[in-house]
This record gives C-alpha cells, structure tokens and sequence, in this order.
C-alpha cells in the first residue's frame, strides 16, 4: 500500500475550488434525500428495515437455499463462489464456454470488489461498464469514487473532453444532455449486441426466487432481455425473506441514495425468457466471517444506498479515491478494515465519530460505533497509523489526569489568545496548514466558569 | 458443490442469534385520491398521464399527451399503477418481448381505470404469483451521472405516458 487515507486527502484538499464543489455536490444530494424521507412513517419503515434484515442474517442459510431451490425450479442455474477469485473463474467459465468476447455489464460493486473486469480482460474479454457514470471512469482508466454516483468527482467540461476523444463530441461540448445523448447510442449500441450480460442484484427474495435490479437508465434490462446469457454476481448478504421485506427495502432505497421515490426501473425476474440462460452467483468473500463477529455483524445489512457517504463529512471533503477500497466512505471504512486490516488501518480514523451516518442509514446501522470498535482492534493489534500511537499516548497521559488536562488547557488558551498567528500558523500545524482559521480561544474554560459561578466543586 | 456445503456451514456456524420475525406490513389508510397523488408523482418524476374516458378515442388521448409530431409509440398494457411513486407494474406475461420495456423510445403504458394502490407494501402483495418477470416502471429512464444535471432519456425510454382506461 502507498500513502494512505490522510495523505490521499491532502492531495485532494489541495484543490480547494475542486474540493468545495465536491463537498456541495453531495450535499446537494444529501438534501434530496431529507426532501424524499419527509413520510410520517419515515423512522418505522427504517425499524422494520433494520428488522428485515436481522432477521435475513439470522436465517441466512434458509433462506439462501429456498432461494435456489425456487431459483432453480424457474431455470435459473445456481452458483456458489467462497472468494472473489472463485467468482471471477465461474463468470469466466461460463462466458469462454459460450465464446464470449463483449460483455455488457450494468453496475455492480461486487464486480468492483471481485474485480472482475481487469481478471477477465486479462483472459481476452471485454467487459464494457454500461452504467454512464461508470462508463465515464472505465474510459479514464479510474474506479468508482461512490458506490450509486461512481463519477460524482467528474466535471461536465472533463466529461466533455473524455467523450470528445472517445465519441467524437464536438470538442467544446459539455452540455449534460448532449454528452447523454451521446453516451446514449453508444450504450445501446454495446447492449443490445453484447455476447453476454453481467448484473449486480439489489435483493434476491427467497419467497419468490426472485433476483431484483434497480436503476435509473434502465441499461441492465436492455443488457439482460436482449444477450443470450444473463449472469447475476450478487453477495449472499443480499438476500430478504418475503416479498414484504421487499417492499420495504424498495421504499427506504431510492429515497435514501438519490432522494427519488423509487427508481425508474425496478426488476424483479424469477426466471430466463425463452431460449436464453440465466445464472445467479452466490459470493461469500469474507461475509460468512463477519456474520461470525457480532461485532461487526450488522454491517451486512448495508443496501449500499450511498446515504451515509453525501452525509459524512470527511468523505465529501475527501473524495471517494482516497478510501482506497472499492466502497468509500463510513461504510466503506468498517467494512475494509476485515478485508485487510493492514492496509485499511487509516480508515476507521476518517470520521469524527459525529453519527451523521448512523442518522441517514435506512438500515440503522451504527456505523460510529463500529468505527470505534475497529480503532479498539487496531490499537490491540499494534498497528495504528504512522504517528498515531504516541499522540495517543501523550493525549491520554493528560486526559486522564484531572491536574493535568486544566493546566493543559489553560496553556492552550493563552497560546491561541497571545502569541502570534504567525507562530501558530507555522507548517507544524496540521490545522492551518489545511488553510483553516484557527479558533478564537475564550478566556476561561468552561469548568472554570461554572467553578466562578458556584455551580461545581 | 464444495463451495456451497462450505458457504453455508460457516454460515450455520456463526451462529447468529435468532431474530423476531418482522411483522407484515399493514395496508396504508385509505389514502385520500389515489389517482391525483399517483399522476402529480409520475409528473414529478418526468412521465405525464391521463384518464380515457369512455367516450374518447385511445389514440387521440396519446397524441394530446405526446404533443405534436411525435408518432412512433409503443403501448403495452400495466397491471396497476403505484401513488407514492409514480410507477406502473408491467408483467412479461402480457409482452411477446421483454426488452420492449426498454428499447421504447416512447412508451404508453395502459393501465385499468381504478387500479391504483397506494405504496409498494400493497404494491409488492399484487405481484402474481409465479411471475416470470415484471417491473415497475416510474417515469422515463434518466441519469444524473453528468454533474448531477438531471437528463431525461438516458438509454431506455425518452418519454413515458400512463392511460388509465376500462
Ligand atoms: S451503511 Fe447504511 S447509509 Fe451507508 S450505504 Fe449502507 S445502507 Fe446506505
């Protein structure tokens, strides 16, 4: 691993213009998402979300063999893979057998964490994302910097230039709806002549055999109703029992992650249509191991809705990239960490615990906590951040000590108040030197105030 | 077949305290007009609708909708329509294609005159049994993928009308 996450984020800070429309442009989401979630039955259909899903990780063996069975029944081949690497060769035997070259594949971050795409074009396939947002990222050579807007860090104009050069756009277009269109017979082009379609799944419901897929551009059905074969890569997390878990999830889904009621399109299929083939891969990757942890357990509930990442602070002032994991963001940060702790390590220090993910999650994960939890493990295993165990050492030191976190402070105070800004502000401090104000220190701590007024000991 | 028996032994093996079974969702309150939440929503959501009444002709109530020197359109039949969502579900079953959903340009929906729930709870429930394939259908395909600037008619439907008809 190279620099970590505070070293990606600086770099990213140090486009200040580019980092505030990055930080606007989620925030903007952020608020059609409060817009959309304004249902007085709001927080109960959150409950019964968190509740369905619980009730799927309890019962996840079940229901993942009613799955198949019905799955199966309808035509449906089943497929289990206990690794990414496992999923890739399934998805590569099946499309070699067929003589597959161009797969159309609609988003997915399971393919993103398997990665799929660099392993089968290795073996000679090409696989075009068909989602615009990723086909923006897979023609610049990047991964998706958010799990529901991979290009969010993308500006129209770069778009325009990236389209230019793959499209023939007139090179000064940057109009959205002309580089859409654009995008659009590409797009169509590729799906509707692809010798294989990929999926990701938002749901499969073991009471119908159902696999569910949402989106806005409507690029999966027009992959899958249109090549010979049909593969679905899904994680087994992603099961719900009924058809009324379903209904739920879809409620709290499309309102969390865009502020929409729903997506455009929504597809629930049981089975091929005639004369083409569909199959389903099941893939564990780590998710049976954390169903093991009760620590962590529940973050198998995620929906992958995106809420919490335009929510969080720290992933709207510092970019998808620089979580270095195929999901970014507060979740991303506690689901890496069991990937490779090692490498993650940085990540679960990324937030400042303020619980705004925890706030928007239509599944009411408490992803601060789990943060915490992961800093605890991280600290036993002795490997926290460069530089991070001796600041804590110190910190705790004084924090600890009644005597000595007042003197502490006092001396802090009286620095910001009198000496000067010049000294303060030197490149020792990480404060200013990210071209913050230092704050306005008040006379006396708040402990002092109360002791003048009579109020404590 | 090893994988499998492997997923699902260390699943058994986590052990994974049981959980409450969630209870069934109640239908929603009489909602108050079902018909007008549905059309303002599908409005919202950049699809447009309207009622047939007996006495008018199908097709001229399309090209009302459609505005002038729009023609090529495709029409299939929905089941029901969904008020807090705007969507119509479409079954496979009533397609001889299934990718018409998407490769319409422009897409008329009919759905009978009265067929309308109110959330996806009841909407989820009206799903017939041993569907093969069916959607739900909410507006016209769009993406926001280009600097968040909503675009209408990303790569399925450029348009898409909702007729409510007996
Ligand atoms: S953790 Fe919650 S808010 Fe974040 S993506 Fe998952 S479901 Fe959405």
């Amino acid at each position: 691993m190279s620099a970590g996450h505070p070293e990606a984020a600086a770099a990213f800070l140090n486009d200040s213009e580019r980092a505030a429309w990055h930080d606007q442009a989620l925030w903007f989401v952020r608020q059609r998402r409060d817009r959309a979630t304004d249902l007085p039955e709001w927080e109960a259909l959150r409950d019964r979300a968190a509740e369905l899903k619980a009730y799927a990780m309890a019962n996840l063996a079940g229901l993942l063999e009613a799955f198949e069975t019905r799955a199966t029944a309808s035509g449906v081949t089943v497929h289990w893979a206990r690794d990414a690497k496992e999923h890739n060769r399934i998805v590569f035997d099946l499309l070699r057998q067929r003589s597959a070259t161009r797969v159309a594949k609609s988003k997915s971050m399971l393919t993103e964490e398997c990665q799929l795409n660099p392993y089968l074009a290795a073996r000679g396939i090409e696989v075009v994302d068909t989602d615009l947002g990723e086909r923006i990222v897979q023609l610049a050579g990047e991964a998706p910097s958010h799990i529901v807007l991979p290009a969010i860090h993308w500006k129209k104009e770069e778009v325009g230039t990236l389209f230019h050069t793959h499209f023939g756009t007139p090179a000064d277009e940057s109009s959205p709806d002309a580089l859409a269109a654009a995008a659009r017979e590409h797009l169509r082009e590729v799906l509707l002549h692809a010798d294989a379609a990929i999926t990701g799944a938002n749901a499969m419901v073991a009471g119908t055999g159902g696999v569910v897929i949402c989106t806005n551009e409507g690029n999966a059905d027009l992959g899958m109703h249109s090549a010979p074969i049909h593969i679905v890569s899904v994680g087994i997390e992603k099961i719900v029992a009924t058809l009324d878990d379903l209904g739920v999830l879809l409620r709290v889904l499309a309102r969390s992650a865009t502020g929409q009621p729903i997506t455009a399109y929504t597809t629930h299929i049981t089975a091929p249509r005639p004369g083409a083939e569909m199959h389903v891969v099941l893939v564990d990757n780590g998710r049976s191991a954390r169903l093991a942890d009760p620590e962590f357990r529940s973050a198998l509930h995620c929906i992958r809705c995106g809420a919490c990442l335009n929510t969080c602070p720290v992933y709207r002032r510092s970019g998808g990239h620089s979580y270095q994991y195929s999901i970014a963001g507060p979740i991303g940060a506690i689901l890496a960490p069991a990937v490779d702790l090692d490498a993650h390590r940085a990540l679960p220090f990324a937030s400042t615990l303020c619980g705004s993910c925890k706030d928007v999650c239509p599944v009411r994960i408490d992803i601060p906590v789990q943060l915490l939890a992961w800093r605890g493990r991280i600290a036993s295993a002795n490997a926290l951040p460069k530089g991070y165990a001796a600041i804590f050492a110190r910190l705790g030191g004084i924090v600890a000590d009644r005597t000595r976190f007042e003197s502490a402070g006092r001396w802090a105070r009286r620095a910001l108040r009198f000496l000067p800004p010049a000294l303060l502000a030197g490149r020792w401090n990480p404060w200013t030197r990210a071209g913050r104000e230092l704050p306005l220190a008040p006379a006396q701590s708040f402990r002092e105030w109360a002791r003048r007024e009579g109020r404590v000991e | 077949m090893i994988a499998r028996a492997e997923i699902l032994a260390a699943i058994r093996a986590a052990e994974v305290p049981p959980a409450p079974t969630p209870a069934p969702v109640p239908d929603a309150a009489d909602a108050a007009d079902l018909l007008q939440q549905f059309r303002s929503t599908l409005e919202s959501v950049g699809g447009a609708s309207a009622v047939c009444e007996p006495m008018q002709v199908f097709e001229e109530v399309v090209y009302t909708l459609l505005g002038p020197g729009r023609h090529a359109v495709v029409v299939l039949p929905g089941r029901f329509a969904v008020a807090e969502n705007g969507a119509v579900y479409v079954d496979a079953d009533d397609l001889t294609n299934r990718a018409d959903v998407v490769l319409a340009t422009e897409l008329v929906l009919v759905v009978p005159t009265g067929a309308i729930v109110a959330t996806m709870h009841e909407a989820v429930r009206r799903l017939p049994a041993g569907s093969r394939c069916g959607w739900f259908l909410s507006g016209p395909s769009k993406t926001a993928d280009i600097e968040q600037a909503l675009v209408i008619g990303a790569q399925g439907a450029k348009t898409l009308l909702v007729v409510f008809r007996d």
